[in-house]
């Protein structure tokens, strides 16, 4: 059995809940836009590209996840020989719930968000700047989260540490 | 730091690194819990309606628009409105293929068909239940034009095809009889309920009992149908529904003391329940002795304010028309209120039903408006909805 070090295995749940809760959340609200579009690509199939980039916003928060996940991953445990300590485990668990948590309610509001301005777009097509506008608001507190994951890693000796 | 990690580990009475690690990731799956749960409830209820209420929205786009409704009124005759009507993808189809009014009627089914085929499940039956409004349409004119001697085809120009019937309607109209028709509605809903009433009406000759019985029919079950609020969605359609019943009830009172009929007359025709207006009150405002009765005994309700302002429309004309137009608004409003604040819901597609609901109301009142009565645009335009 391989010996995994404390603070490896910390390092690992932040990666597991930075991608995880992230993609939990971008996965829901994408699925809201995806079925908003599709409704309204049945009644008017002009809106396919429109659909496509409204159901497309929610993915950001999925990829903030997993860029913190890799990064966490890339200087924690896929270095070889690396020790990582306890402390930096828990410092991994903070980005990664970071991002997680942030992105699990950003992308739940954004598809919300989404899936409504995809109604209006459909009931009004001079709707779609301002849908965008409307929808990409959410999108801040994703931005805070991956903000705070990078400064803790960066902070906390994570990265160039 | 690894010594304060000793510590902390010993001091929670945790054996080993290993046994804090366990109690990490048990804490952090906890809070992971609450916050999904917490935040997924409210998103999983709006879930269900987010392709229908695309769906919905679309459609709102297209219902007419101030502009378009001058533009038909403009038009010098129905020929006119039915070219106009041919222009716009959802009249279209059924312009070329029925009479004007039939293909409105025909619309509109449509619309109905659509929301009960969308519509997620815990608000789907009494939407259902609602293309039994068409099923009953049908049997009445049907009825109707059977007694009328009307021919088979000018029977098939007033029929609407949809509905439980649907498949029916070309036996409907073969039959010789009203016994017949009754013979043929074997095995539905319809068939214990005419039974009932096509004794009386081959008694009397007079037709309500007939039409009375399968509208009580419908509104009764239709109110059954969203009778237990599940969560906010079903709620607002209990309310919606239940303001239909009590308006339908209130026209009928209205309209039968401005008739001068008394209680037993217009008893057996009466929905036995409402929503605001309940079994109790119903029977006190059908014994009223007039209309103002009628007005007077529905104060604390909703729909006081506004019959009482039409109190005086009714003392001058003698014509009901203004209750009945205020109550009709009271409906659009309601319908309105339920869109407005239920959005991620089912208040859009209550709000779209009854619009889509009044742009049929306005088509017919300009069509009729030019075939029949050669009205002038500024007329017509008034007696819109």
């Amino acid at each position: 059995m391989v010996e995994v070090a404390l603070g490896t295995a910390l390092a690992a749940i932040g990666a597991g809940v930075a991608i995880g809760f992230a993609g939990l959340g971008s996965g829901i609200g994408q699925g809201i836009a995806a079925a908003g579009s599709v409704g309204a690509v049945a009644e008017d199939e002009d809106m396919f590209a429109r659909g496509i980039i409204f159901t497309a916003l929610p993915e950001t928060q999925a990829i903030y996840g997993f860029l913190i996940a890799i990064l966490l991953m890339v200087f924690t445990i896929m270095v070889p020989g690396k020790e990582v300590s306890a402390a930096l485990g828990l410092v991994a668990i903070g980005a990664g719930a970071a991002i997680g948590f942030a992105g699990l309610g950003s992308g739940m509001g954004q598809g919300i968000a989404a899936s409504s301005s995809v109604g209006s777009v459909v009931e009004d097509p001079d709707m779609f700047a301002r849908g965008i506008i409307f929808t990409a608001l959410p999108e801040t507190q994703a931005i805070y989260g991956f903000l705070i994951a990078i400064l803790l890693m960066v902070f906390g000796g994570l990265l160039g540490g | 730091m690894v010594e304060d990690i000793s510590t902390l580990i010993t001091g929670l009475g945790l054996p080993s690194g290993e046994a804090f690690l366990a109690l990490v990731v048990v804490v952090l799956a906890i809070i992971g819990l609450i916050a999904v749960i917490s935040a997924i409830r409210p998103v999983l209820s709006m879930y269900p309606y987010t392709y229908p209420l695309a769906r919905v929205r679309a459609r709102k786009g297209r219902l007419f628009t101030d502009k378009q409704y001058t533009e038909l009124l403009e038009s010098q005759t129905t020929e006119e409105v039915k070219n106009y009507l041919r222009g716009l993808p959802e009249y279209a189809k059924y312009i070329d293929e029925y009479p004007l009014e039939k293909a409105l009627d025909s619309q509109l089914a449509e619309t109905y068909d659509l929301i009960a085929r969308i519509a997620p499940d815990n608000t789907k039956d009494p939407f259902i239940f609602l293309m039994k409004k068409w099923d009953i349409r049908n049997i009445k004119s049907i009825i109707i034009a059977k007694e009328a001697g009307l021919s088979e085809e000018e029977t098939m120009n007033l029929v609407v095809p949809f509905g439980e019937l649907s498949d029916k309607l070309n036996t409907l109209i073969d039959a010789d009889s009203v016994d017949e028709i009754l013979n043929n509605l074997e095995g539905t809903d319809y068939a214990p309920i005419l039974e009932d009433s096509i004794p009386v009406y081959k008694e009397t000759g007079i037709l309500l009992p007939v039409e009375a019985s399968l509208d009580k029919y419908l509104l009764e079950n239709l109110l059954r149908t969203a009778a237990t609020p599940e969560d906010d969605n079903t709620a607002y359609l209990h309310e919606y529904v239940g303001n239909l019943v009590d308006i339908t009830n209130i026209k009928m009172i209205l309209r039968a003391k401005a008739d001068g009929l008394k209680y037993d007359d217009i008893e057996p025709y009466m929905v036995s329940d409402g929503y605001q207006i309940r079994e109790w009150k119903l029977k006190d405002l059908m014994e009223s002795e007039d209309v103002s009765g009628v007005v007077n005994g529905l104060e604390g309700t909703d729909y006081a304010p506004m019959l009482t302002e039409s109190l005086t429309d009714y003392t001058e004309t003698g014509s009901i028309q203004a209750f009945e137009k205020a109550l009709d608004e009271h409906v659009s409003e309601v319908a309105q209120r339920i869109s407005q604040k239920n959005q991620f819901g089912i208040g859009p597609m209550i709000g779209y039903l009854n619009k889509k609901e009044n742009e049929i109301k306005n088509l017919k009142i300009i069509i009729r408006g030019k075939r029949e009565q050669d009205l002038s645009a500024s007329v017509i335009k008034e007696m819109l909805v």
